[in-house]
């Protein structure tokens, strides 16, 4: 349902969930504007190209950080809103209990992967440092791009913490 | 163990973890994880996801997904949807059924623009609907119609999942959507044929509209200039080879957001929602998208796909029963996952085996793209089928007097049209191939 029509919610939080709220949220519009930026660039290198002999200089490489980058700061708004996909055919009936227990334990392991995910990448990030690896053109170190993945997928974990302790009192109550 | 067994158990417990409603994305990391970890070991593993994102989500082909996703919802906003189904209604809507018809044209036209289906059923249902109730169109054919119809938006390209079928199969991007196109007009006639008859057999359910003098439709025409403005430079250009994929969205998404600008469609809180809704979209995908990737890479470390595709070829089977065997499959998966899901988790698998096996004599090349665009009729069928149907859910919320089960009942034409129109291109491969060698 993420695609369609978008609404966006007008949910109330309080607390740690105001907080999480406003983070997805500009991260989400971080990302949006990041896609637009990298449209704009690649008419520019189009543009460029067709009319003055002049490509912009490492428009792939740019593409590729900024896609990276765009894309990994769409994730946590996205299990905001609960906009990843599950099959929930085979649970439609189940009592709602049952279903808040199994939501709390995908949750619990969406938040494991997505820490893991960060810590890795985290690690990643700082070996590439050691190593001084660069994109082609430009020479832009490779590390630079890995920044935006490593809080994108920290926060996605802490979102799915939040909705996991949200599902956890449906099933105490 | 061996590679293969594990691998048939994690596929075993995949589907479980996904029956016990874990996220697809991380349904397929959970296993790939375990798998990749029993076969190569903890410490590959750790290494490995030290870059598996980064690698995946700057994979240049790629960057055309979150492009079209944020154009689609530019298109969404910036009211080429009413000019298009009002161009429709002045050319055909004084025919028996002619409004409904003009929905699916609009429908396709806005596919043209839109690479994904829910978004164009949604899109066109808050346009047309209303219309179509004012003209005395019964609401449960209404629905049916543009329920249907919004399966065009990914048949016609641009069409998201089969950007993601050509990279995963190593396909071309410009030969998969030129080859789209015939099968979506087909679809597109089809579904018209389908009205057709419905109003003559029961015309209380679609009356005539007015007919419009030339001047007014060629004033309808002219309103709908931006879209195929944006379609031929889009797809003209890829096909072309003036630009990339990823250049030909970018002007895609440049010009559908001046468009939406222009119209006011970006106005309050507009520009926020066309953001919002591209992130929501790409961060759907792009977990799916990290997910099918470790699982791939178990798969490859297991060889279980291949092995199973070499196991079902030295069996000499009738190509056809493989085939069908195949679609079925895509069929009873579609009634309870998302299609681009069903494409990720299945295309490793199914892809060696078709190209294993002798369909017609084609060449590698050409079985591969005509594979491609039957998977995705295929699996498009699920968005009009019970008991998921994504279409039909977005449709039935817009209209909320009519049950569901009304909707379905009218819904059965036009599914009979899909399965007759796989039927065409399981026998008649070149309806699909003959525009790649023109």
């Amino acid at each position: 349902m993420a695609e369609a029509v978008h609404v966006i919610s007008t949910r109330q939080y309080q607390g740690l969930g105001w907080v999480l709220d406003r983070l997805c949220k500009l991260l989400a519009i971080l990302s949006g504007l990041t896609l637009l930026a990298m449209a704009f660039m690649s008419l520019r290198s189009i543009i460029g190209r067709a009319f003055f002999d002049a490509p912009l200089m490492g428009d792939f490489e740019l593409v590729q950080f900024l896609c990276a980058g765009a894309v990994a700061m769409s994730l946590p708004y996205t299990h905001w809103i609960s906009g990843h996909v599950i099959v929930d055919f085979f649970t439609a009936h189940a009592p709602a209990r049952l279903n808040a227990v199994l939501d709390t334990l995908a949750h619990l392991l969406m938040a494991f992967f997505a820490g893991l995910i960060s810590w890795r990448i985290w690690v990643g990030l700082v070996d590439l440092q050691g190593s001084f690896d660069a994109s082609m053109l430009l020479e832009i170190p490779t590390w630079w791009a890995y920044v935006p993945l490593v809080p994108s997928f920290a926060l996605l974990s802490f979102t799915a913490l939040y909705r996991a302790f949200e599902k956890m009192k449906e099933v105490q109550s | 163990m061996s590679g293969i067994e594990w691998g048939g158990l994690m596929f075993v417990v995949l589907l479980l973890l996904l029956a016990l409603r874990v996220h697809i994305g991380v349904a397929m990391l959970l296993t790939g994880t375990m798998g990749y970890s029993f076969v190569a070991g903890w410490d590959p593993l750790m290494s490995f996801f030290k870059n598996a994102a980064f690698a995946r989500y700057s994979t240049y082909d790629l960057s055309v997904v979150p492009l079209f996703l944020l154009m689609g919802q530019f298109a969404t906003n910036g009211g080429l949807s009413k000019a298009l189904f009002q161009a429709g209604n002045a050319m055909i809507g004084h025919w028996r059924g002619g409004m409904a018809m003009a929905a699916v044209t609009s429908c396709a036209g806005f596919g043209a623009i839109c690479g994904s289906s829910l978004a164009t059923a949604a899109t066109m249902g808050q346009v047309a609907l209303p219309e179509l109730k004012a003209h005395n169109y019964s609401e449960r054919l209404s629905a049916a119609v543009i329920a249907a119809g919004g399966t065009l938006g990914i048949l016609i390209p641009p069409s998201v999942p089969l950007v993601i079928y050509a990279i995963i199969t190593e396909q071309n991007i410009a030969k998969m959507f030129l080859a789209a196109f015939v099968p979506g007009i087909i679809a597109a006639v089809g579904y018209m044929v389908v009205i057709g008859i419905i109003a003559r057999v029961s015309p209380e359910d679609a009356p005539r509209g007015v007919r419009f003098s030339w001047a007014q439709r060629l004033t309808a025409l002219g309103e709908t200039w931006p879209v195929l403005l944006i379609f031929v430079v889009v797809i003209g250009g890829i096909y072309g080879g003036f630009f990339t994929p990823t250049e030909a969205a970018s002007i895609g998404t440049v010009a559908t957001a001046f468009v939406a600008w222009k119209s006011g469609g970006l106005r309050g809180e507009g520009l926020l929602k066309c953001l919002y809704g591209a992130a929501a979209g790409t961060g759907m995908i792009f977990l799916i998208l990290l997910g099918a990737d470790i699982l791939n890479v178990f798969l490859a470390l297991t060889q279980v796909n291949t092995e199973l595709a070499k196991w079902v070829v030295s069996m000499d089977l009738s190509p056809l029963a493989v085939l069908f065997t195949i679609i079925a499959i895509y069929l009873v998966l579609g009634c309870v996952m998302d299609s681009l899901s069903m494409l990720l988790l299945t295309i490793p698998i199914f892809f060696p085996i078709i190209m294993g096996i002798d369909l017609w004599g084609m060449d590698p090349e050409s079985k591969a793209i005509w594979f491609g665009i039957l998977a995705l009729m295929v699996v498009e069928i699920g968005l009009i089928t019970p008991p998921v149907g994504m279409n039909v859910f977005i449709i039935s919320s817009m209209t909320k007097d009519v049950p569901m089960k009304d909707i379905f009942r009218y819904i059965m034409p036009f599914l009979a049209s899909d399965l007759l129109r796989i039927l065409l291109i399981v026998f008649v491969p070149s309806v699909v191939l003959f525009v790649l060698k023109l």
